[in-house]
């Protein structure tokens, strides 16, 4: 803390990191505490948006804002990437072969894709997890006549559990809206023992899945997928066939995390459930998807995590002792058809307890990148 | 008499929630070999029916589910 000023260091330019640092500075003195936030992404993406771009039912470029203009003034913004965390020298070094110093680190550098750990998958499978595989996607669509589609995600974790059902729900409409439904069967597969991981959610997506006539299989963890015969086979010998594929791939945490012994072989950082340090450092964090932590990898989690610790950071970097806890609270709201969607309310200890789909909740998905990209990820919500 | 089994492989997974019980048990699956004993023990009851469910669909056998003291042991071979 040279000169009595703190240095905060955010790595990750995603939701996580972005709203971590635009929360910290709205709460904390430019002359007591310093943020940088180090990430290389020129612009921001509403993942969100992912679900509707491929149907058509947004524009990409609403879903977008350059990363520059999102970072709060009073942040210095280092376009890099980390490629290294020492922290027991409280040093970070960068691929552009800087070393970084700093008295509080917070990680927030997200998943990565691992789509070579499924053989078959490059160049076969689609998704909608980034903007230019949502395009894509929305172009194979285009073409598509009818025929089998297979909706899954091939493990667990993935970003936004939700977002293969919502994804699924919709494209049941699309297909009706283009008179194609009747000639096009939907699969859904899963690798779990349901068609989602909260029991009772799972329970009411299962009943709208029979309610629209989709087919699920569920326990179905991917193994391969052959192009050839347009098959995808499950770790448990169940063979499913396709003639266009939607599939999630594999997601996994930053190799340097692991690099750096902060992690398994997974990538995601240990952290302490309610206080988001990382072990027995009270000066390294890490938030959104690049924890470990028994709860969703979204927005929504980052959000809720960096109201915490950012008025955690803000009080003790004041001087002031903040004995409250992070204690798995998220909230996000799921698309369940034509127009309808519900808002789920949950933390570690409460599943959702109430199932109420309405047009209201579907407006508030479909405003939400305006208000993400002008109130929540300002950090003013 | 199963209850005396030796694992060749015990994964650990007390105070994780569902799925992570069951993945890490598809995960040391992924790594043994064919008649290999592999024990998951898990603090969420919900693992007892999951796993016992997927050992089933993908052809393995089950050994057993015992209760041990504040946890669950949920013991497969790998066959196929």
């Amino acid at each position: 803390m040279g000169n009595g000023r703190t240095k905060v260091l955010v790595l990750g330019d995603g939701a996580a990191g972005i709203i971590i640092s635009n929360k910290l500075r709205l709460l904390t003195d430019r002359e007591r505490v310093s943020i940088s936030i180090v990430g290389n992404t020129p612009l921001h993406y509403f993942k969100p948006d992912g679900i509707h771009i491929p149907l058509n039912l947004k524009n990409y470029k609403d879903s977008v804002k350059p990363t520059a203009f999102v970072i709060n003034p009073g942040i210095d913004y280092i376009r890099d990437m980390a490629t290294h965390i020492d922290p027991e020298n409280r040093k970070v070094s960068l691929l552009g072969g800087k070393v970084l110093d700093y008295d509080i680190l917070i990680v927030a550098t997200g998943n990565r894709f691992a789509p070579d750990e499924i053989p078959g998958y490059s160049g076969n499978a689609n998704h909608f997890y980034d903007l230019p595989s949502a395009i894509d996607l929305r172009d194979q669509l285009r073409k598509f006549k009818g025929g089998k589609i297979v909706i899954g995600q091939a493990s667990i974790p993935i970003q936004c559990p939700p977002a293969p059902y919502e994804f699924t729900f919709q494209l049941e409409d699309y297909l009706r809206t283009r008179g194609i439904r009747d000639r096009t069967d939907i699969d859904y597969v899963y690798p779990l023992n349901r068609v989602f991981t909260i029991a009772n959610v799972s329970d009411e997506v299962q009943r709208l899945f029979d309610e629209k006539n989709i087919n699920y299989h569920t326990l179905f963890n991917v193994e391969s997928i052959d192009p050839e015969k347009k098959q995808v086979n499950s770790l448990e010998g169940e063979t499913v066939d396709y003639d266009l594929l939607v599939m999630i791939p594999p997601h996994r945490g930053q190799r340097f995390i692991t690099e750096s012994g902060l992690a398994d072989e997974s990538g995601y950082m240990d952290v302490d459930r309610h206080k988001l340090n990382y072990k027995d450092h009270d000066d390294l964090f890490a938030i959104g998807d690049a924890t470990n932590l028994p709860i969703s990898k979204a927005g929504a989690t980052a959000h809720f995590e960096s109201e915490y610790l950012a008025n955690r950071l803000a009080y003790e970097t004041s001087g002031h002792v903040y004995d409250e806890s992070y204690n798995g609270e998220v909230a996000c709201t799921t698309v369940t058809g034509e127009g309808t969607a519900m808002t789920l309310y949950f933390s570690y200890t409460k599943p959702p307890r109430a199932w109420y789909e309405s047009k209201f909740d579907y407006l508030l998905k479909w405003t939400s990148a305006d208000t993400y990209f002008t109130a929540m990820l300002r950090g003013i919500m | 008499m199963a209850d005396e089994i030796k694992p060749d492989k015990v994964v650990d997974a007390r105070g994780s929630f569902c799925p992570g019980p069951l993945m890490e048990m598809i995960k040391a699956y992924k790594q043994a070999k064919i008649g290999d004993v592999i024990s998951v023990y898990s603090t969420d009851s919900g693992t007892k029916k999951d796993a016992a469910a997927w050992i089933s669909k993908s052809g393995n056998q089950l050994i057993g589910v015992f209760d041990r003291n504040g946890y669950y042991e949920i013991t497969m071979k790998k066959v196929k």
